[in-house]
């Protein structure tokens, strides 16, 4: 960097120099990996990645000093996601599940403690997963049943998690237990910040359809947690889940807008003559910009310190329909290397392809997302 | 504009399109100084009357103000603009002949209803690789009323053959493309401002009508329709708002697009929703559905434009540049 690093910028300075720094430095950015790689490949790439942005200063630029960030705008984290996605340093899902656990932990952890643990996760010394859903809760959040009880020296959590991304991972656990009665919903929920090496936790690795396995099962049984890891007060974790949700649903879907941009491009500058039909690509582009237009919007609004709400639902359905229309896309004009080819350029794409299938599934479902729409946008009322 | 100007501006345009239509609405306009708002900040004046006419279902002939500032010629009082061709983009006139005054004319367009109270009509015209504009007395064209689907809109068909060039050529000081850039967002604005109209009719609808003992607003099919139709006209405006910000006539081609697009899924889902009622001349449904069928016509279709957008990235195997965050 030509200047002193966690010298205030605004994101126009920002984009420029760090432009000029990635070009100085991609070679050692490149992933050493052919095509998508394994996910150990990815997520060692991952964490040099962090290592290099955060040590170089603009990993910290757009997060609070308290935390080891420099202050400034939120832009600018979302523009450096949107360099490296759209340079294809890194993958955008397992690189933004930073947005969405770091400003939870800003809000809600106590100040030492986030002082302590958000620059671990920012300079990819550790890494963080959600857990959030169960077997008996996928949709219907407020039913979780991970109990933690009250014991004389901290809380004791026994239950099960599903579909935790990067829980083999996991240093941290951000964890959404059950402290109130079962008829308590929505009101009897605390979230825990929970050591993955406490004695007691058990992670299986659940193989996906695209070929990794990046989510998995976690059990938990008789896990010791302090008290001092609860986020919030006990019976905040409805609360930290809802303020967590639109973070799941701005400055990550804008990488991912990046990522999805230099696939479509990818593929139209690959496609064989006459591969591509005009109107469909027409349709797709027009998707993508306005999907990107949309999350472009919401990122200003949260860059102008707005509270961010049930709006970013129609961010993550235009998401959900983007992804799956650009991949629609690829595996209808490469059909050849999707379903037969051997070659890494190939399996990337169908495991790409085959990813995109989940856009309209995690995160909110898709009719969930609509539910949301319906209920508090539309004001339409209970649906019982 | 912003703050209290605007808020002030965008309620006299709302009086005005809630109680005139055609030449009336243009007069308002005149009285309210929406054409100096234009000079000013076109973004807000495009805006704000486009969305409330289409809201209001009204019309007026601001979409050839629109076409005629964009293109420099509005030193011309008392000529209206022959627009292109339904579905189409390119100038209406043509011409055929080498040099100028010796050459004739031929005419494909349409016009707002304005038209035939004026003297001339500006016709742009493609004359080799260049576009200049006639100034053409309007009784040497042929003006049809068109009737079609939404008679109540009063468009004009403007057609004339090989009429003997005689008038007075101007080299067009503004660019086509751009002109035709900004009545698309005008048009699109129309288009969006019709859709959440609609949008607005079924969610009444569904919130009042009973059935099996519940309104239907509790039934998940209708309300997954209205929230579908909340995305599609959310997404419009996003394609309109980057429209503004980067200034491209890519991206306002873009926005025309996807606003002609998601018409169509409104206009589905909200007579769907609408059911029975809907399907009458007794509710105000079926005006929205005409114009919007009509807006989506005019300087391309939702189809045309999504088709050459494809074409064009195909040829130039580069995605069209990106709006900085």
């Amino acid at each position: 960097m030509s200047r002193a690093p966690g010298a205030p910028m605004d994101i126009d300075e920002f984009r420029v120099s760090l432009d000029a720094w990635l070009d100085d430095h991609q070679a050692s950015l490149e992933p050493e990996y052919e095509g998508s790689g394994t996910l150990d490949q990815q997520m060692a790439h991952l964490a040099k990645v962090k290592q290099l942005t955060y040590d170089a200063g603009w990993m910290r630029h757009g997060w609070p000093e308290r935390v080891g960030g420099f202050g400034g705008s939120s832009l600018m984290r979302a523009y450096l996601g949107e360099a490296l996605a759209s340079r294809d340093v890194v993958e955008p899902g397992l690189y933004s599940l930073t947005e969405v656990l770091a400003p939870t932990m800003i809000d809600y952890a106590a100040p030492e403690l986030a002082a302590t643990m958000v620059p671990a996760l920012l300079r990819g010394d550790e890494t963080w997963c959600q857990g959030f859903s169960e077997p008996g809760t996928g949709s219907n959040l407020g039913s979780l049943a991970c109990r933690a009880v009250r014991s004389d020296d901290g809380w004791k959590v026994t239950g099960q998690k599903v579909w935790t991304s990067l829980a083999q991972y996991a240093q941290r656990c951000v964890l959404l237990t059950r402290t109130g009665t079962p008829e308590s919903a929505h009101k009897g929920i605390t979230a825990l910040f929970v050591d993955m090496d406490s004695p007691g936790i058990t992670v299986r690795p659940i193989v996906a359809m695209h070929g990794t396995d990046e989510f998995s099962e976690v059990f938990f049984d008789d896990v010791a947690v302090p008290f001092d890891r609860t986020l919030g007060q006990e019976g905040d974790g409805w609360a930290v889940a809802m303020d967590l949700l639109p973070y799941e649903r701005s400055t990550s879907l804008w990488h991912r807008a990046a990522f999805l941009h230099r696939r479509l491009q990818q593929l139209v500058e690959t496609a064989p003559a006459g591969a591509l039909d005009p109107t469909a690509l027409g349709e797709v582009t027009q998707l993508l910009y306005a999907f990107r237009a949309r999350s472009r919007a919401t990122q200003h609004r949260m860059a102008n310190g707005e509270h961010l709400g049930p709006e970013t639902s129609i961010d993550k359905v235009l998401l959900a329909t983007t992804e799956q229309a650009v991949f629609d896309l690829v595996s209808q004009t490469l059909a050849a290397e999707v379903t037969i080819g051997d070659d890494p350029a190939s399996e990337r794409w169908r495991s790409e392809f085959l990813y995109s299938r989940a856009a309209s599934i995690y995160g909110g479902s898709a009719e969930i997302q609509r539910n949301i729409i319906a209920r508090r946008l539309l004001d339409l009322g209970s649906d019982r | 504009m912003d703050g209290e100007d605007l808020e002030l501006f965008e309620r006299s345009l709302r009086h005005a399109t809630e109680t005139h239509t055609g030449t009336a609405l243009d007069a308002a306009l005149d009285e309210l100084g929406w054409h100096e708002a234009m000079a000013e900040d076109p973004r807000a004046a495009i805006a704000t009357l486009f969305g409330l006419q289409g809201g209001a279902n009204v019309t007026s002939s601001a979409l050839d103000h629109v076409l005629v500032s964009a293109l420099g010629l509005d030193g011309d009082a008392d000529a209206g603009i022959v627009l292109p061709d339904v579905g189409r983009w390119d100038p209406p006139g043509w011409i055929d002949g080498s040099d100028l005054h010796s050459s004739v004319l031929s005419v494909a367009g349409l016009a707002t209803a304005g038209l035939a109270e004026q003297r001339h009509a500006l016709v742009v015209s493609s004359i080799d690789e260049k576009v200049i504009a006639l100034r053409v007395p309007v009784p040497s064209l042929v003006l049809r009323p068109i009737h079609g689907i939404d008679p109540s809109l009063g468009l004009l068909q403007v057609t004339a053959e090989r009429l003997p060039v005689t008038a007075e050529a101007e080299v067009v000081p503004g660019d086509w493309d751009r002109a035709v850039a900004l009545a698309r967002l005008a048009v699109a604005h129309e288009l969006v401002g019709a859709s959440r109209r609609m949008l607005e009719l079924a969610r009444e609808h569904a919130l009042q009508r009973v059935q099996f003992g519940q309104p239907i607003s509790s039934f998940q099919a209708i309300r997954h329709r209205l929230a579908e139709t909340l995305v599609a006209i959310e997404m419009a405006d996003a394609v309109l708002d980057a429209a503004w910000l980067d200034g491209s006539v890519t991206t306002a081609a873009m926005a025309k697009g996807v606003a002609g697009r998601q018409a169509r899924t409104t206009i589905r889902h909200c007579q769907q929703v609408l059911a029975g009622i809907g399907f009458t001349t007794e509710h105000p449904l079926h005006l929205y559905i005409r114009r919007t069928l009509v807006l989506d016509g005019l300087l391309g279709t939702a189809t045309t434009l999504t088709k050459a957008l494809g074409d064009e990235l195909i040829s130039s195997r580069q995605l069209p540049p990106l709006l900085p965050l």
